[in-house]
């Protein structure tokens, strides 16, 4: 009760009237979809961060990779890729794992000048992500940091979405299957070889776009609510 | 920014066309592109529907439909469609995912701007397939193909076999031209102790000699040309032609192994070709046992294969295979006459099928009959024509003709009638059209007179021109025959595949590439009462008569001489390899350019199969 009175709707309202001007006001000039639209009618916006580990507090973003969806197609001419520069120097694991050197992330922009541009794509849009607690999470933590607000957002989560669908389908969920090379596999979807942050949000978006016209299939509607991402 | 797009571009950059693009226009196409999902089921395009897209399968298959719901062409990985649409502006077809796909989208003005900026690109998307078609024959005969012949034949493969005349240096003028008159040459070469020391020529005994008033009784040396230009009999035709251009000769002294050897001359190789075929002809008439027969006609499979590298169209090639037959079989005629005498009454051997339309390509069945005059008693000349037709029937057989599995032979009694009969035949035929009837009608109804009076056939000719032309009933027939032998188009990467047996993973270049063509340019002469048989000539006069438009017979005929070509040049692979040639390929051993540009010949064979079963159906 007390949740839905001040859900990110109103919310939403009651920042632009306080908020100063800034990306963070633009963002918030659009409505958050609403969560009982037919999912077809919105955009999506594909998001993947690479990170340097996975706690929000203490990790950071090394690269920003989205791609939005509008009219059920990954659009990939409004797809961008950015390298963000650390304030620290690298951990060692990340740097094998992504195959990012301190070298290439010194030429990249810190976050604060491409975060604008995230925001930018992702106003009036559904948040979507392969396990979005992640990116979700570090992109709340820099709208704190840098702008003082939280990011309110609706998002899909194709790992959660894969979980339930299996799970309605009472099909196993072990052995990597949510994983998202496996996931894509099961609906024909290519594999891609190269992994960077934009490659996967884009893996991501057209696992969504799969999971979506597979759910769909008597031709009815499905609103945003019955697959969007529940946090909790 | 840096757009990292790799995989798409990655893919894209090994699927034709876009592996035409260079490396610039790779590097930043991704970043046009659409990606959809499709379950399988989805319809992606309706005829009458925009389409703004060209679309490229990334995963899965589609297939495009026509609006009756007829199979166009199956679509898979890397493959391209909706460029019609996107030609027309509105979808002419349906494309349906037959599997769950992911399909990349090209928007329309990326299209155009890739179309614009890069020809050979453009070029795969010719707005008919037909037009692309014509290109392609253009470009593989610029690639050498005419010139063929010159590159591969040696100067040596030109050369008389009885050697050079020769004379010597002080032989006197008149004598060495009543030696040229005597062997029936244009030139002689002059030999000192074996070496060539000049070339005198029909052209120098009247430049030099009649014209100066030059005194014939000095000796050849004073007006010889000497120490003439050579060539040697290992260097190949295109040397030769490239020598005589550059010196603007006309003769060519050819040395072997440091001997004179012969001459050629400027008509030898230009006649090259048919000098082979008339030569094969000719010793054809020479040979009077079956023994002899099969020597020449052992050559034709080796010939064909000649040809066809020479560059030899699939037409030529037709001729002169047909030409081979037709003397073989008069040779065969000629020596049952003059086994059994003379015929007691007139009688015309007729031929039918590809020999008669000039269409054979190899050794194939015997397809034959004999319209007897209409004098003809059973009892009284019976034996005489049975005896003929076994007599060249069996010798046919004998060559590698052999026996009609049909039994469509002078020697069954059948087919060896008065006129009067075969009239009554064919009256049959066109008002009762029988499945049986309409088999008979594709064999009959290209038929030719061979040997014998051919006022007889004249005479069944115009009957059947007058029976058939302009009748619906028959015609509309002909036209449902014409359209049972689809071209393979279709599963699996738009190839419609036999599956299992022999021939597993192969289609038939024959009966699903050209009896297509053929059977609509029958039907066509049937219905305005053309007297031409072979196809081609049956699609011109067709066009002279408006059955059918100039566009749609060139882009048959276009797609005529593609898979006949492509048939042969299979053909002419396997007799290298010492195979037996046949008629079925696989499109694993094709090279990208011949599938793509066979897949537009069928294309070509489908709109006119459908434009005729709208027209007599």
């Amino acid at each position: 009760m007390w949740k839905r009175l001040f859900g990110p709707d109103l919310r939403r309202e009651w920042y632009l009237i306080r908020m100063p001007d800034g990306p963070m006001k633009d963002y918030y000039r659009k409505p958050i979809p609403w969560p009982e639209t037919d999912y077809k009618e919105l955009e999506y916006l594909c998001i993947d961060l690479e990170l340097t580990g996975l706690n929000p507090q203490t990790d950071e973003i090394l690269s920003i990779g989205f791609a939005p969806i509008v009219n059920q197609n990954v659009v990939l001419s409004e797809a961008a890729h950015y390298l963000v520069r650390p304030s620290h120097a690298l951990p060692e694991e990340s740097v094998i794992v992504h195959g990012l050197t301190d070298d290439r992330l010194a030429e990249a922009e810190p976050l604060e000048d491409i975060l604008p541009h995230v925001l930018k794509a992702l106003s009036g849009r559904v948040l979507l992500a392969h396990h979005a607690p992640i990116e979700i999470g570090f992109l709340n933590v820099a709208c704190e940091r840098i702008y003082g607000y939280p990011l309110l957002t609706r998002a899909v989560d194709t790992l959660e979405l894969e979980k339930r669908n299996r799970q309605q389908r009472n099909q196993p969920i072990d052995g990597g299957v949510l994983r998202l090379a496996k996931a894509r596999e099961v609906y024909n979807l290519p594999r891609y070889r190269a992994h960077n942050a934009l490659v996967d949000a884009v893996a991501s978006g057209e696992l969504f776009l799969a999971q979506t016209a597979h759910k769909a299939t008597k031709g009815e509607t499905i609103t945003l609510r019955e697959i969007m991402f529940r946090n909790k | 920014m840096d757009i990292e797009l790799i995989e798409i571009r990655d893919f894209l950059k090994i699927h034709h066309p876009f592996d035409l693009l260079p490396d610039e226009a790779l590097e930043v196409l991704p970043k046009s592109i659409e990606v959809r999902y499709a379950r399988r089921g989805t319809i992606l395009f309706q005829p009458g529907e925009e389409n703004g897209f060209l679309w490229v399968v990334r995963t899965g298959a589609v297939e495009t439909l026509d609006p009756d719901g007829n199979l166009l062409a199956r679509l898979s990985e890397g493959e391209c469609f909706g460029v019609r649409a996107i030609l027309r502006g509105v979808a002419v077809n349906r494309c349906e995912a037959i599997e769950d796909s992911l399909l990349y989208l090209l928007p329309v003005a990326e299209f155009n701007n890739l179309r614009d900026r890069y020809p050979q690109f453009a070029f795969f998307f010719a707005p008919m397939g037909a037009e692309r078609l014509r290109s392609a024959q253009e470009h593989s005969h610029q690639n050498g193909h005419e010139d063929m012949g010159l590159v591969t034949t040696k100067v040596r493969d030109l050369l008389r076999r009885q050697g050079p005349v020769t004379i010597e240096p002080e032989t006197t003028i008149q004598q060495a031209a009543q030696k040229m008159s005597k062997e029936g040459v244009s030139c002689l070469l002059v030999l000192k102790d074996d070496a060539i020391v000049g070339i005198v020529t029909d052209k120098d005994l009247r430049n030099r000699v009649v014209a100066k008033g030059f005194d014939i009784a000095k000796p050849l040396s004073d007006i010889m040309t000497a120490n003439p230009i050579c060539i040697d009999a290992e260097d190949y035709l295109f040397d030769a032609m490239l020598l005589m251009s550059q010196k603007n000769i006309r003769h060519l002294p050819v040395m072997d192994a440091g001997r004179a050897a012969g001459v050629i001359t400027n008509t030898n190789i230009v006649q090259k070709q048919s000098t082979s075929m008339v030569y094969l002809v000719g010793d054809i008439y020479k040979r009077d046992t079956i023994e002899g027969l099969q020597d020449v006609v052992k050559q034709v499979p080796t010939m064909v294969m000649n040809l066809v590298n020479g560059g030899a169209s699939a037409h030529n090639v037709g001729h002169v295979v047909s030409t081979v037959t037709d003397a073989i079989a008069t040779r065969l005629i000629q020596m049952a006459e003059e086994e059994l005498g003379q015929a007691p009454i007139p009688y015309t051997w007729i031929i039918m099928g590809s020999e008669a339309r000039h269409e054979q390509t190899a050794l194939s069945d015997q397809d034959n009959g004999i319209i007897l005059d209409d004098s003809y008693e059973e009892a009284v000349h019976g034996d005489y024509f049975r005896a003929l037709a076994k007599f060249v029937c069996d010798g046919l057989n004998a060559c590698g003709y052999v026996y009609c599995p049909g039994d469509v032979m002078a020697t069954n009694d059948k087919w060896r009638q008065p006129l009067s009969v075969w009239k009554r035949y064919f009256a049959k035929w066109i008002d009762t059209p029988e499945p049986e009837a309409l088999m008979l009608s594709s064999i009959f109804f290209d038929m030719r007179a061979l040997h014998g009076t051919e006022s007889l056939y004249d005479d069944l000719r115009k009957f059947v021109i007058d029976k058939s032309t302009g009748n619906r009933i028959f015609l509309s027939f002909m036209a449902g025959n014409a359209l049972s032998h689809q071209p393979p188009l279709g599963f699996f990467k738009n190839f419609v595949l036999i599956r299992g047996g022999e021939h597993n993973h192969t289609f038939d270049l024959k009966h699903n590439g050209v009896v297509p063509i053929i059977d609509l340019a029958r039907t066509y002469a049937l219905d305005v009462g053309l007297s031409e048989i072979n196809t081609e000539d049956r699609l011109k006069a067709a066009v002279e008569r408006k059955v059918i438009s100039q566009a749609g017979a060139n882009d048959l005929l276009d797609a005529l001489e593609f898979i006949s070509i492509t048939r042969l040049r299979h053909q002419a692979k396997q007799i290298q390899n010492g195979q037996k040639a046949d008629n079925f390929m696989a499109p694993d051993d094709m090279s990208h350019f011949e599938r793509n540009h066979l897949k537009d010949a069928f294309n070509v064979v489908k709109t006119m199969q459908s434009a005729l079963a709208s027209a007599y159906t």
